[in-house]
């Protein structure tokens, strides 16, 4: 249903002679707060042992100072199960790291995340994902018949409900882009979920996939809470437009326990991810 | 919460016990005064249109009344020989000496001025002038010769844009559906076309609207204190009546544009006893499209019919149609289409000289599909309703009126079925759950003349709404669709614990209303009234839109166990005085509203193919006032009007039964639509004969919008977070456009007249922000603001003709 909005307005842009422009807005500053990305994936086929944790600060929206790394943290992650618990080690650049995880699927764990003085945690249980079948190129089958396309191609198993996040990046990319979807409406099925880049006709920043190119491809199983909160951050990755959702307050999982509305930005999410590349042909 | 679920036979026993005592009374009154009676129908002589709003009275006396929307009148006086005049604005007035002995019935035809003089004499439309004494309030009225008029984009002529000129009256922005009154939501509009319920106004979006100018005889939104006879939206009426053709000549009438062209065809059938009009209206901008190799097309047309036919002097019927849709074709990917499609059977019965009625059949849809032909499935979804009214109108005597009538509305939604469209698609067909409902109504109102300088308009309507079985609901935890993680701060979908499943026949929820609505209007002296009035009106259905402008794809959704209605009370005051001689006039008006039981939307709120809408929203209230200025100039070369609104509309959603503090804790917060400042111009200036130019000049306020308020890394990207709702602003938004129109020397008996429109909207080229959004540049990663600009300079030629 996105994609009706996505693209009727660039058409309705073209006839109507609207036009797009960069402009200066000011914003308002809301106070800093700290974000936790603490992305425990465990790629398949490995031991999962090794795993960071990032922490860093919010800053002013236009702001281009890009060093917000938080030293000086403790962190430590529990399996809920067992009580064993995993200390990450601050590396004094804003990540903390460890070689002595133990994933298992389905199991809950629980962050701590000590800093000024105040206790911040949240609890999360690790998600499994599917294989993948096949990835293939097309040239009809995306959004453009003209565009080359990859497409991945796996089997939602029936069971259960399942939620996937994908992420695309190029080599030469600076930004990845993530996609995320569920099996509600192709529950049990085969499904082809395709990536296409559309030409931009205005700019020469994006263009579309050519032979040769090589694609890097991610494919994580997630929880539904996390799956809820991707699908609203990746809405908003350009928040605002014309037939956009409002944009909402982003909430992640990362609760203060001492001050609890100095929450944390960011998730604490266990995944099981598949990571793969395509070249074209 | 003023809603009651109470016992609903017990109501409308008693609701009948009242009308029946009202007309008991109100036949006595009349019966009392032993008078005449004069009735008839006022018309257009050149073609013969019946005209709504033509004033008839006893020249010397205070007897006098408004033709009805279907240029009835009925008058009534003590015996004698009266001087009776009909007028009607840029008509010429008529008067005839009639010796009242008996009651007796008289048509009249007036001619209109510019037929005929040789002087150019410009005059405003009496149907948009200020009535003093009647208790009329809050009212917009544009004639369709003041719209053509005006300067629009591409030369489409549009209703809904020129009522945005009148104050109180905004859009959300040039690329969004529908219109906005007194700081209302666009579904709390009942928009009517020939009485049928239009449910999306706009063709491409919003960019135009769906009336075509050619067929519609005039338009009238109410913006408060709505007459008891309409129900079922708490904000306005628009009621846009279309012509019913000319039944005196065959003509044509027609223009090409740049965007679209439309003709129009009308003439006499069965012997004069009937009449006809086919208006069409077709877009061609997907033949540019191709010519310039683009694959991706779109697209829109409509088609207007109407006719009627004579049966007697006191039987005489309608049937009216209005087909329109848009189509999207995004080269071989997706293509989309959607659009109204209505009708009604109309019956007038004049039962004597005091008694007026309609009955009418209606029935209308909207419904869009989205086809995906790559992942081979198609989405579609409708909103059905049939519609049976029953109208009357009493002229029990000069200071007595009574109108009552009862309708019933049948709906059937149906918010989404997925169907795969070939075997090989990995989608599963699924149809989300069809909802059926049935609203009902009661109205009687009185226009009342209590003296020479007070009359008052007082009326009740009760409206029932049920909720039909036939379909399951889904049964929550402690009864909470929504529900309040405390932990996370954030609101969560309840958990569902079973369904309970209602038989057809069984009614799932059932609500009924009281909606009293009075006005008084005083009199002060011969230019100048106050008038007053309060009025309550409930809506049983809400179109459900998280988006920043509402789209076509947004859903219409019933009241139910989880949903209530909407409920308003609006309260107005006003000033309105005449100057020199009715040169001038201005009107003044204060309103304060509130609307119970709104939705709102849950942060992450998904609204498209979910059955279960109620765990996506919580219920809130609305609140807005205003105070609104118009000054016009009915008469001379220059014509025109100044508006300006100074208002606020805000809403508020607490938590609820889900608990927590709400939606921006509980805190009152600006509705997308408010709009503090509103300033619009519109002046006509006739040069001579050939040429004549119309301008707007528009200045408003920009919309409430949730910009961000920090960022931070996560996941490689730089992740916005957001201030609360609506705390920021688009910048100001301001236009003038200008407009000529070139009538060409015509000879006298020459039946081709053709004109020329020239516009230029947007003079100045002003970046109007549609929308601002945010997010990462691609390239240098440093977060950016987009503006999304849609008309700049437009300039446009239109050729219009009749023939």
């Amino acid at each position: 249903m996105k994609n009706f909005s996505k693209c009727i307005l660039p058409l309705l842009a073209v006839i109507l002679a609207s036009c797009e422009d960069v402009i200066d807005v000011d914003v308002q500053t809301a106070p800093t707060r700290l974000t936790i990305e603490a992305s425990l994936d465990w790629e398949k086929g490995t031991a999962g042992n090794e795993q960071t944790i990032k922490l860093g600060t919010s800053t002013p929206y236009f702001d281009t100072n890009g060093n917000t790394a938080v030293s000086g943290a403790s962190v430590r992650v529990t399996n809920d199960t067992s009580g064993r618990e995993v200390v990450f080690a601050d590396q004094n650049d804003g990540t903390y790291t460890t070689s002595d995880f133990a994933p298992v699927v389905g199991q809950s764990y629980t962050l701590e995340v000590r800093y000024n003085g105040e206790t911040y945690t949240a609890t999360e249980q690790l998600t499994p994902v599917t294989d993948i079948k096949e990835i293939n190129q097309s040239l009809e089958d995306g959004f453009s018949d003209e565009e080359l396309e990859v497409n991945i191609i796996f089997d939602d198993p029936e069971d259960e409900e399942n939620y996937y996040l994908f992420k695309f990046q190029e080599p030469d990319d600076l930004l990845p882009e993530f996609e995320y979807g569920d099996d509600e409406f192709v529950n049990g099925n085969e499904i082809e979920w395709y990536f296409e880049k559309e030409e931009d006709d205005g700019t020469d920043e994006i263009e579309a996939f050519v032979p040769g190119d090589t694609i890097n491809i991610e494919f994580y199983g997630i929880s539904e809470a996390y799956s809820n909160y991707m699908a609203i951050l990746i809405d908003q990755l350009e928040g605002g437009g014309l037939f956009e959702t409002t944009p909402v307050a982003l909430k992640g999982n990362c609760i203060n326990l001492t001050n609890p509305e100095n929450y944390a930005n960011g998730y604490f999410r266990l995944t099981q991810v598949i990571k793969t590349s395509y070249t074209f042909e | 919460m003023h809603q009651t679920s109470i016992s609903k036979n017990q109501n409308i026993k008693a609701y009948i016990f009242l009308l029946c005592g009202f007309l008991f009374f109100a036949v006595g009154l009349a019966k009392a005064q032993g008078n005449y009676t004069l009735s008839g129908t006022v018309k257009d002589q050149s073609n013969g249109e019946t005209l709504f709003g033509a004033s008839v009275f006893l020249k010397g006396t205070t007897v006098g009344v408004i033709t009805n929307e279907y240029g009835f009148y009925s008058i009534s006086a003590p015996k004698g020989t009266y001087t009776l005049i009909v007028s009607y604005m840029g008509y010429l007035e008529i008067s005839k000496e009639v010796v009242l002995d008996t009651n007796q019935k008289i048509d009249f035809e007036i001619e209109e001025f510019s037929t005929r003089l040789e002087e150019v004499v410009v005059t405003g439309e009496e149907t948009e002038r200020v009535n003093l004494r009647k208790p009329e309030m809050s009212v917009s009225k544009l004639n369709i010769k003041t719209v053509k008029q005006m300067p629009v984009v591409l030369g489409e002529v549009d209703i809904i844009k020129s009522l945005q000129m009148l104050p109180g009256v905004t859009k959300n922005g040039e690329g969004s559906s529908g219109f906005n009154v007194r700081g209302g939501a666009v579904d709390q509009n009942l928009v009517l076309l020939d009485e049928a319920i239009i449910y999306n106004t706009s063709h491409l979006l919003g960019f135009f609207s769906v009336f075509n100018a050619d067929a519609i005889k005039d338009i009238k939104l109410y913006k408060g204190g709505i007459p008891a006879r309409f129900g079922g939206r708490v904000s306005s009426v628009l009621d846009v009546r279309q012509k019913d053709g000319n039944n005196k000549d065959f003509s044509l009438t027609g223009g090409i544009g740049l965007i679209s062209s439309r003709i129009a065809a009308e003439g006499p059938i069965l012997k004069d006893k009937g009449s006809f009009l086919v208006a069409g209206r077709g877009s061609y901008i997907h033949l540019f499209l191709k010519a310039a190799n683009n694959k991706n097309s779109v697209n829109f047309y409509d088609l207007n019919l109407k006719t009627n036919y004579n049966l007697n002097e006191n039987n005489k019927f309608f049937l009216s149609g209005y087909f329109g849709r848009d189509a999207f074709d995004f080269g071989n990917s997706f293509d989309s289409s959607y659009g109204n499609m209505s009708g009604n059977l109309r019956w007038n019965h004049i039962f004597n000289d005091r008694l007026f009625s309609n009955v009418s059949l209606i029935l209308s849809k909207y419904d869009y599909d989205l086809g995906f032909a790559q992942q081979q499935f198609e989405w579609v979804s409708s909103i059905n309703n049939y519609n049976v009214k029953y109208d009357l109108k009493y002229y029990a005597s000069d200071a007595f009126k009574l109108d009552f009538g009862a309708s019933a509305i049948y709906y059937d939604f149906d918010p989404g079925q997925i169907r795969p469209t070939a075997e090989t698609s990995s989608v599963n067909p699924r149809s989300l759950d069809r909802k059926k409902a049935l609203e009902s109504g009661l109205y009687l109102n009185a226009e009342h003349k209590l003296t020479d300088k007070l009359t008052a308009q007082y009326g009740l309507r009760y409206s029932a709404f049920s909720r039909l079985g036939g379909q399951a609901m889904t049964d929550y935890e402690n009864n909470q669709p929504v529900v309040y993680n405390s932990t996370l701060g954030i609101y969560q979908r309840g958990t569902a614990i079973g369904e309970t499943n209602f038989e057809k026949g069984k009614t799932i929820k059932r609500f009924g209303n009281f909606e009293p609505r009075v006005s008084l209007a005083y009199q002060l002296n011969e230019s100048s009234s106050v008038k007053a009035g309060y009025s309550r009106a409930a809506q049983y259905i809400h179109l459900l839109s998280n988006t920043t402008s509402v789209t076509p794809l947004d859903v219409w959704t019933p009241s139910g166990q989880f949903i209530e209605p909407l409920l308003s009370d609006q309260y107005a005051l006003g000033y309105f005085r005449d100057f020199a001689d009715k040169k001038y006039s201005l009107e003044a008006e204060v309103y304060y509203k509130t609307v119970d039981n709104r939705i709102d939307y849950i942060d992450g709120s998904d609204l498209i193919g979910t059955n279960t809408i109620e765990t996506e929203i919580l219920i809130g209230e609305s609140r807005a006032y205003g105070l609104e200025l118009l000054a016009r100039k009915n008469e001379g070369k220059l014509t025109g009007w100044l508006s300006y609104t100074l208002s606020k509309s805000e809403q508020r959603t607490p938590g609820g039964k889900a608990g927590g503090l709400g939606i921006n804790n509980g805190d009152w917060y600006s509705t997308p639509y408010d709009r503090t400042h509103d300033f619009s111009l519109t002046g006509a200036y006739q040069l001579n004969e050939k040429w004549s130019f119309g301008t707007n000049l528009v200045f408003q306020t920009g919309r409430p919008v949730t910009y961000p308020n920090g960022q931070y890394e996560y996941e490689g990207l730089s992740i916005a977070s957001y201030s609360d709702r609506n705390s920021d602003r688009l910048p100001a938004y301001h236009r003038l456009d200008i407009s000529a129109t070139y009538k060409p020397n015509r000879k006298p008996n020459k039946r081709w007249k053709g004109e020329w429109v020239f516009g230029i909207y947007n003079v100045y080229n002003q970046k109007n922000a549609a929308s601002i959004s945010f997010g990462q540049n691609v390239e240098t990663g440093a977060n950016e603001a987009t503006r999304t600009a849609i008309f700049g300079i437009v300039p446009s030629a239109t050729y219009n003709f009749k023939f």
